[in-house]
C-alpha cells in the first residue's frame, strides 16, 4: 500500500526508469490545464503546459508565438482580428 | 488585386499587423513584400489588400519603398546598421600596460636624472681621488 498521503489522486503518478533498470513510481503535481484561445476557446499550439516554476526558467519565444496576441488568441481569430482592424 | 504596389497588411506570422507593400509578383502564389515588415517573399493568402496604390517600380529598393511610404505617413524602422562589422577584441593587460609605459615620458625622465645623479655623486669621488693622488706626488717631491 502507498502512504496515506499518496492514496488519493490528487496527485499524478510518473514511473521513472532507475540507472539500475527498476521502474520506480513517483508522485509530482498536476500540470495546469492548457491555454485556451480568448475568443473561440481553441486550444493554443506552441504554449507549453508547465507549472510556472518551469515556465519561469523558459526563454520568453519558448512560451508563445511570436506574433500579435500570441499566447492569447489563436491564429484564426488573430487574422479576423487583424482583417478586420484594416478594413476600418 | 496584389499588383506591384499595393499597400497591404500582413496577416500572418510575427509580422502580423504591419503594413507593406507588394514590390514584385512571383507567381500565382507569392509577392514580394516590404516596408514595415521586413524584405520577403510572402504569400497572398497571408496579406490584407487596403485601397491604395504606391507608385513604384518592380523590385523598388528598400530606401524607395520606405521613402514612398513616408509620403504616406507610414513610419518605418530604418535599417539598421550591422552590428558585427569590426569584431572589437578585448585588448590583453599586458600590450595596455605596455602601451601605458611608453607614453608615459616621466619614468624615462627619472632615470635619466638618476643617471646624471649618479655622475654627480660618483665625479666627486674621483676629484678627491685625483686631489689626494695630486698630494701624494707633491709629498714625494718634498
Amino acid at each position: 500500500m502507498p502512504a496515506p498521503r499518496y492514496r488519493s489522486r490528487s496527485l499524478r503518478r510518473v514511473f521513472v526508469r532507475t540507472p539500475s533498470g527498476k521502474s520506480v513510481l513517483h508522485y509530482r503535481k498536476r500540470k495546469p490545464s492548457k491555454a485556451q484561445c480568448g475568443n473561440c476557446g481553441a486550444l493554443l499550439k506552441g504554449v507549453p503546459r508547465e507549472r510556472p516554476f518551469k515556465m519561469q526558467n523558459m526563454p520568453k519565444t519558448h512560451k508563445r508565438p511570436e506574433r500579435p496576441y500570441g499566447g492569447v488568441l489563436c491564429s484564426k481569430c488573430t487574422r479576423i482580428k487583424i482583417k478586420a482592424m484594416a478594413r476600418q | 488585386m496584389f499588383e506591384i504596389g499595393r499597400l497591404c497588411v500582413k496577416i500572418a506570422g510575427r509580422d502580423a499587423g504591419k503594413k507593406c507593400v507588394v514590390i514584385d509578383v512571383l507567381d500565382n502564389n507569392f509577392v514580394l513584400v516590404d516596408g514595415q515588415t521586413r524584405r520577403r517573399k510572402c504569400n497572398m493568402r497571408h496579406l490584407e489588400p487596403l485601397d491604395k496604390i504606391i507608385s513604384l517600380t518592380k523590385n523598388a529598393s528598400n530606401d524607395e519603398v520606405i521613402r514612398a511610404l513616408k509620403e504616406e505617413s507610414i513610419g518605418c524602422e530604418e535599417k539598421k546598421e550591422a552590428k558585427h562589422k569590426q569584431s572589437q577584441r578585448p585588448t590583453k593587460k599586458k600590450a595596455v600596460k605596455k602601451k601605458l609605459e611608453e607614453a608615459k615620458p616621466k619614468k624615462v625622465k627619472t632615470k635619466e636624472a638618476k643617471e646624471t645623479k649618479k655622475e654627480n655623486t660618483e665625479n666627486p669621488e674621483k676629484t678627491e681621488t685625483k686631489k689626494k693622488s695630486i698630494n701624494k706626488e707633491h709629498k714625494s717631491v718634498e
